[in-house]
Formats: C-alpha cells, structure tokens, sequence
C-alpha cells in the first residue's frame, strides 16, 4: 500500500511542479515550456489530474494529502 | 545491565544520535556502522574545497577517530549493513556475527537518484559524497578542462559555481527552466544564472540529458540539444531516502519514502528510532511530510533519537525548513514555500516581494537582496519567504522560520524593530519592506 502512496505523491508532485514552472518560467522569465510526448501517463497526470486538482479549493486538497500515511499521522507537539 | 544501542549511519544523524545517547546514558554500549571510512566531517563543505575558497580536506573533519575511540565509542568504518532482525533484535554484517540490540537507530541517510540513462556506468561520473572520494576526484579536476554538471538540485548549483571558480569550462544542464526549480522561485534564481554567466558557465535549461557517451570513461554528454563533450560529469540529481534496510525489516515508510517517525523518531517498530535524510517529518503550516533536508535538521534529529533510545525522550517539532546556499556570487536561501511549492500544492497566498541592500547606501560594498514573503490571505500569518542577496541571507531566513513558527504576520514584520549600523545594517529592513508591499497588496497598508 505504501508504493501506491509514493507513486501518487511522486507523480503529482512532479506533474503538479511542472504545471507551475511552465507558469512562472512564462510569467518572470518569458521562457515557454518544454514540450515533452504525449504518453498515456502524460495526458492522465498533465491534462486531466493537474486540472482537476487546481479546481479543488486548498482545504480540501490539504485533507486529500492529510488522509495518506506518513509521519504527520503519528503524534507531534506543535 | 548495559543498553545497546546500534546506530546504522556516521554522518549528521547518526553521530548526533550516537553522541546523544552517550550523553544520556555513559555507560551505555553505542556501536556505529558506517559504510565510509571517516565519521565526523562536513560532506556539504566538499564543493568549497573543489572551488578552492577552502585549502584542504582536512578542514571538513571535524573530530579525529582517536576522538571517538576514547569517548568509548565502537565504530565499525566501511562496514555494510547488510539486514535487521527486528524480532532477534540483531543486526546483521556479512562475515561477522550478529549484532545485538537494545535500541536501534536508523541514519541510513540519502542516495543519490541514478539517472536512467544509457552510460550509467561509465567511469568519469562523480557523485559528491564521501569525502575520500572527493579527495581522488580533486586530483581529477586538476585535470579536467571541460566538465558537465547534470542536474541543477542544491549539489548541481553549489558544485557548478565550484567548478567556475577553478577555472573549468563548465555546462550545466537542467530539464527545467531554471535551476533548482523545485525549489526556488525563477526571480530568486535569475541573479544566480546571471553571475554563472560571468563566471564562464554555460546554462542548458529545458534540456533532459538523453546518455553518457564513451566506451570505459564519460567523454560527451547526449542531450536534447545536441552533444557536448565532457571529461567528466557531476552528477548533481534528486536525492532519494535510502531505506532498504528499513523496508526489508518491515519498517513503516510514507508517501516520500522516508520512514515514518513520531515526535520521539521513533519509527512503526518497538525500541528502533530513526532520524536524517532516511525519515520524513511533518512541515509546520501544512502538515504536509516531507523528506531530505538539511544537515542542521538531520543532527537535531539524531540528537532527539539517541536521547530516547538512551531512555530520556525529547521532541522534535514540525519543521519550516530554513535553507540556503551560494550559487554563483549570489547567496539563496528561503524558509518553507516560495512560488512554486506554493503554487504545486495549491496553497492560496498574498505576495510581498520587495528590494533592498545589506548596509547603509553609502557605506562600501553594500549589497542588494531582494525578499519575497508569502503570507496566508485573511490572517496575513507567514507561510514561506524566499531571498537571494550578496549577503545576510542566512539570518533573515533562520528569523523568518521563527517567524512562521511563532505565527507572526505581515503586519508584525512591516514594522519590526531593526538593527541600523551603516557596516551591518541600513535603515530599511528589506523584509520589512517585503512585508509592507504584501500588505498594500492585500489592501491592508
């Protein structure tokens, strides 16, 4: 169960980051982002689960994150 | 009877760890395993002697073996780990009987993610690390006339200046628009591209590396814009938890693939604690885990492991994660999120941004530095700040993570008290006025 965890974090981040780099390479820097194969991995992380995660308000996402193992679910003091 | 404790690790972690527990408890039985050959010195200070701003090797070593030897300590140097019997409670080491424990610490530390490329295994690809190695690869570069540094993570930037400065041709090559893009805002890090452009670097962004190109030694690098010949490459790639150990012995790893710990650092199984590059922590706004920080966070964290494995428990808190490194003749550094972490997860934040100089504006040699705050939009609470300047950078960010950890706003820092001596300090605080913009921003000034 594990791996399945680290493989939706791993490709989310890395899809989720790219999203945000292509933004703020165009907006600071006027670079246009890299145009990698549309592989059927691609257009799941980059056309449909980067989308549909934008959509969902922050609280919401942050409880998505939260509900998945990981230290944080263990006991820390503030 | 005497407690054993094993650490598996002798660098940040584990020596704080191993050092703790004899604190805590002298007469207990610490036995260190370390791959390497040396415990004790400063790997993150390996570029610098490679980039000749320090003399010597010997300066990283921060304490001799004798040291260790007549603090009762047992160190077993270049010794490989090779499986945990968590329910013999051993530990065991090919060749050798199994070790006993009564505690066990786990400061595997990182490994560096190979690239999955053909050329792999080609000689002529350094991977910074260990310090004997960088001592045979410091003789290499004497040598070397054109090199490549793959990948602009922190080791690929420290290390691409490194080689600038020694006189290389260097070419670093980066698949994503600018460097350390995971974790540093393009803004923060255009001065940084600016100055390895004056150095001589040349910058290959937006560009994947596609194979190492030889028969028995690296001599170019394939990308995918084109070959450029190389007598060595530098491998500056992610850094990943190596936790092989753990997963074999059953160990609960998170969705980083750190192991998972509590406040104590102590892991899913009884009496084992773990701490450094190996495990993951909570970040404090968000609660968010994360993995692979700093080697300041890696010893407080053995600190606390050793402490409750010698029997007196201590907390570690979620982290805001201070950070910075010099890149070019720019120092970088941020406190928890800038844009673009921010803006990958979807944090909504207000936008303080703001530049200002080290000294007074007549004093000699002043330098620029320019802060970014992110503040959370409503409470105006800091989430997360990014600064690169000529100098200061360090302090600003250490307050700045105190800042967020005690919930202090954009309004507490607007007009914060500061220090004004023209040598050390100007008039203007820029995070001050970083915060001031962030709050004409939000409508709040």
């Amino acid at each position: 169960m594990n791996g399945f965890f680290r493989w939706v974090r791993t490709n989310s981040q890395k899809y989720l980051l790219e999203a945000v780099q292509a933004d703020l390479a165009h907006r600071y820097l006027g670079r246009p982002p890299t145009v990698g194969p549309k592989t059927p991995q691609v257009i799941f992380w980059k056309f449909l689960f980067v989308p549909l995660y934008r959509r969902l308000p922050w609280k919401v996402k942050q409880s998505v994150i939260l509900a998945m193992p990981g230290s944080h679910r263990r006991h820390w003091s503030s | 009877m005497t407690n054993t404790i094993v650490v598996i690790g002798g660098s940040a972690a584990g020596m704080g760890a191993a050092g703790a527990a004899k604190q805590v408890d002298p007469d207990a039985r610490v036995v260190v395993f370390t791959e390497l050959s040396d415990v004790a010195y400063s790997p993150c200070g390996i570029p610098y002697v490679h980039g000749k701003e320090i003399d010597s090797f010997d300066r990283l070593i921060l304490l001799g073996k004798d040291h260790y030897e007549a603090q009762g300590f047992e160190i077993h140097y270049e010794t490989v780990v090779s499986a945990i019997n968590l329910a013999a409670r051993t530990v065991e080491v090919p060749g050798q009987p199994a070790v006993r424990f009564d505690r066990l610490i786990l400061a595997t530390g990182f490994e560096y993610e190979r690239p999955d490329i053909p050329g792999g295994e080609l000689d002529g690809l350094y991977y910074v690390r260990d310090i004997r190695a960088a001592q045979r690869w410091d003789e290499v570069l004497d040598t070397v006339k054109r090199a490549v540094v793959a990948e602009a993570q922190p080791i690929g930037v420290e290390m691409a200046t490194a080689l600038a400065h020694r006189g290389i041709e260097t070419h670093l090559v980066d698949p994503h628009p600018w460097a350390m893009a995971e974790i540093a805002d393009p803004d923060i890090m255009a001065p940084v591209e600016e100055s390895w452009r004056e150095l001589g670097v040349h910058i290959h962004l937006n560009t994947r590396i596609k194979a190492f190109l030889g028969t028995e030694r690296v001599h170019a690098v394939k990308t995918s814009d084109g070959e450029i010949p190389a007598d060595m490459v530098v491998i500056g790639a992610k850094k990943l938890p190596n936790n092989h150990l753990a997963a074999q012995a059953g160990i609960k790893l998170g969705s980083t693939g750190g192991i998972i710990v509590d406040d104590h650092m102590r892991t899913s199984a009884a009496g084992v604690f773990a701490a450094g590059d190996c495990v993951e922590v909570p970040q404090g706004t968000t609660g968010v885990p994360i993995q692979g920080l700093s080697g300041s966070h890696a010893y407080a964290q053995g600190k606390v492991a050793g402490s409750g494995a010698a029997g007196k428990l201590r907390s570690y808190a979620p982290v805001y994660v201070p950070w910075g490194l010099v890149g070019g003749k720019w120092m970088v550094g941020g406190v928890s999120f800038g844009e673009t972490l921010a803006g990958a997860l979807g944090i909504p934040f207000v936008l303080g941004v703001a530049e200002g100089i080290s000294r007074a504006r007549y004093y000699p040699d002043f330098k620029k530095i320019r802060v970014k705050l992110l503040a959370e939009p409503g409470t105006l609470k800091l989430i997360g700040a990014q600064i690169v300047g000529g100098e200061g950078v360090k302090e600003r960010c250490d307050f700045l993570a105190m800042a967020a950890r005690q919930g202090l706003t954009l309004h507490d820092i607007a007009w914060m008290e500061n220090v004004y001596s023209p040598a050390m300090g100007a008039l203007n605080e820029p995070m001050a006025l970083a915060a001031q913009n962030g709050l004409a921003t939000a409508g709040q000034s």
